[in-house]
């Protein structure tokens, strides 16, 4: 098992934290996106989009997309648990995590992708619209700023994907100048928590 | 247990199709989002970004998002099964839906939601950016035709939620969004019917 992974971008980055919390070692390989090794054939035979990360299971076969790879290890190794443990818990983890992935996320690496150099020349980029996503962001860290006044994790009171997603969406948010503002408390002090887990180094 | 939904969102269908596929007796309740009933405070207590559908269970908590609730009802429901029976049909499932969503349903939506008339004045629009959505879904269609040619559906050899989203993102740029059915993709046309004809397509 293997997983073919690029260090600087935020997907991948989900399921090394996920791992770490679950303590499994999966040996990563990189793909340089920097190079665009991910649009190259030999890899888009493993995705054929060309996302990472992709895991690569012993008899050969391949699984993409970062939460799909987070529920296969999940199944298998269900403690510590991150993403629910009946049918209601499931669904409100799951639930959260999406509101982090498509509010927050989505919105700091489409800043990124229609403003950056990086993606200049690899994507038709559209910075009026990477002005929006960022609006966006910004909006909602202030909300998330309230929710967060009124339990100590995203999904409720123990730490789960939905932590994931949101400190690895955050910290991305860095790369255009989205943070978290000095008066939401709440939010601070719960990223202060989640990047002091050893996880978050991974 | 009751579903607050709109019929003409594709978010809500999604849900509708997958409680008709499961045979499951959910009271359904309008939200009339044209008119803005999902911006209400009221409303907006139950889901804070305003979306729908949105689930309500019988101890008085909400659920949103489309998958979320469709995850609930799973766990409660497992069959006919649509979101996976073991861990690597799980994995594989989900893989298929998301790349059904992102892909394929959230890039319609971009589309829709850049370009058309109804959200003028509502939403900050690009059409540029819609107009870039707009061909990678037409780019995302003719490989999913490819996808298709070895198997009967989207994720594994029976329908699942995977299905339920690519027939929904379809539906959405074809109908409300005016674009024509690509009329080469044999194998997408084939699903396409499939799907469309079971029962559920009508919910």
């Amino acid at each position: 098992m293997k997983i073919h992974e690029f260090t600087q971008a935020p997907n991948p980055r989900r399921v090394r934290v996920f791992l770490a919390e679950k303590g499994i070692q999966v040996p990563l390989e990189q793909v340089n996106l920097g190079t665009a090794d991910n649009r190259k054939p030999e890899f888009l035979k493993k995705n054929p989009m060309g996302g990472v990360p992709v895991l690569e299971l012993d008899d050969g076969t391949f699984i993409a997309e970062s939460v799909a790879i987070c529920r296969y290890f999940e199944d298998l190794h269900p403690e510590p648990n991150l993403m629910g443990k009946d049918a209601k818990e499931k669904a409100v983890i799951e639930m959260w995590n999406r509101r982090m992935e498509f509010e927050i996320l989505q919105m700091t690496a489409g800043s990124f992708r229609n403003t950056s150099e990086f993606f200049k020349g690899r994507i038709p980029q559209v910075p009026e619209y990477g002005e929006i996503c960022k609006n966006a962001a910004v909006k909602r860290l202030e909300w998330l700023d309230g929710e967060l006044a009124n339990r100590k994790f995203i999904a409720g009171d123990r730490y789960s994907i939905a932590d994931i997603t949101a400190m690895v969406g955050i910290d991305f948010g860095r790369t255009t100048g989205i943070k978290i503002q000095e008066n939401q408390k709440n939010l601070a002090r719960w990223h202060a928590e989640v990047s002091a887990r050893p996880s978050a180094k991974s | 247990m009751k579903l607050y939904d709109f019929t003409l969102f594709p978010n809500p269908r999604r849900t509708r199709i997958f409680i008709a596929e499961k045979a499951l007796p959910i009271p359904l309740e309008q939200v009339d989002a044209l008119a803005g009933a999902n911006r209400t405070p009221e409303f907006l207590k139950k889901n804070p970004s305003g979306g729908l559908p949105v689930l309500e269970l019988d101890d008085g908590s909400y659920l949103a998002e489309s998958v979320a609730i469709c995850r609930y009802l799973e766990g409660l429901h497992p069959n006919p099964n649509l979101m996976g029976r073991d861990s690597r049909e799980q994995a594989f499932i989900e893989q298929w839906n998301r790349r059904m969503e992102l892909e394929l349903f959230a890039v319609v939506a971009r589309f829709f939601l850049n370009t058309g008339t109804f959200f003028k004045g509502r939403l900050p629009q690009v059409p540029e950016y819609g107009e870039i959505q707009r061909a990678n879904a037409v780019q995302r269609l003719k490989r999913m035709d490819t996808e298709l040619a070895g198997r009967e559906f989207v994720a594994a050899d029976r329908y699942t939620i995977a299905d339920i989203t690519a027939l929904v993102g379809i539906d959405l740029f074809c109908g409300y969004g005016g674009q024509p059915f690509p009329g080469d993709l044999p194998n997408l046309k084939r699903w396409h019917e499939a799907v469309s004809s079971r029962p559920s397509a009508k919910a």
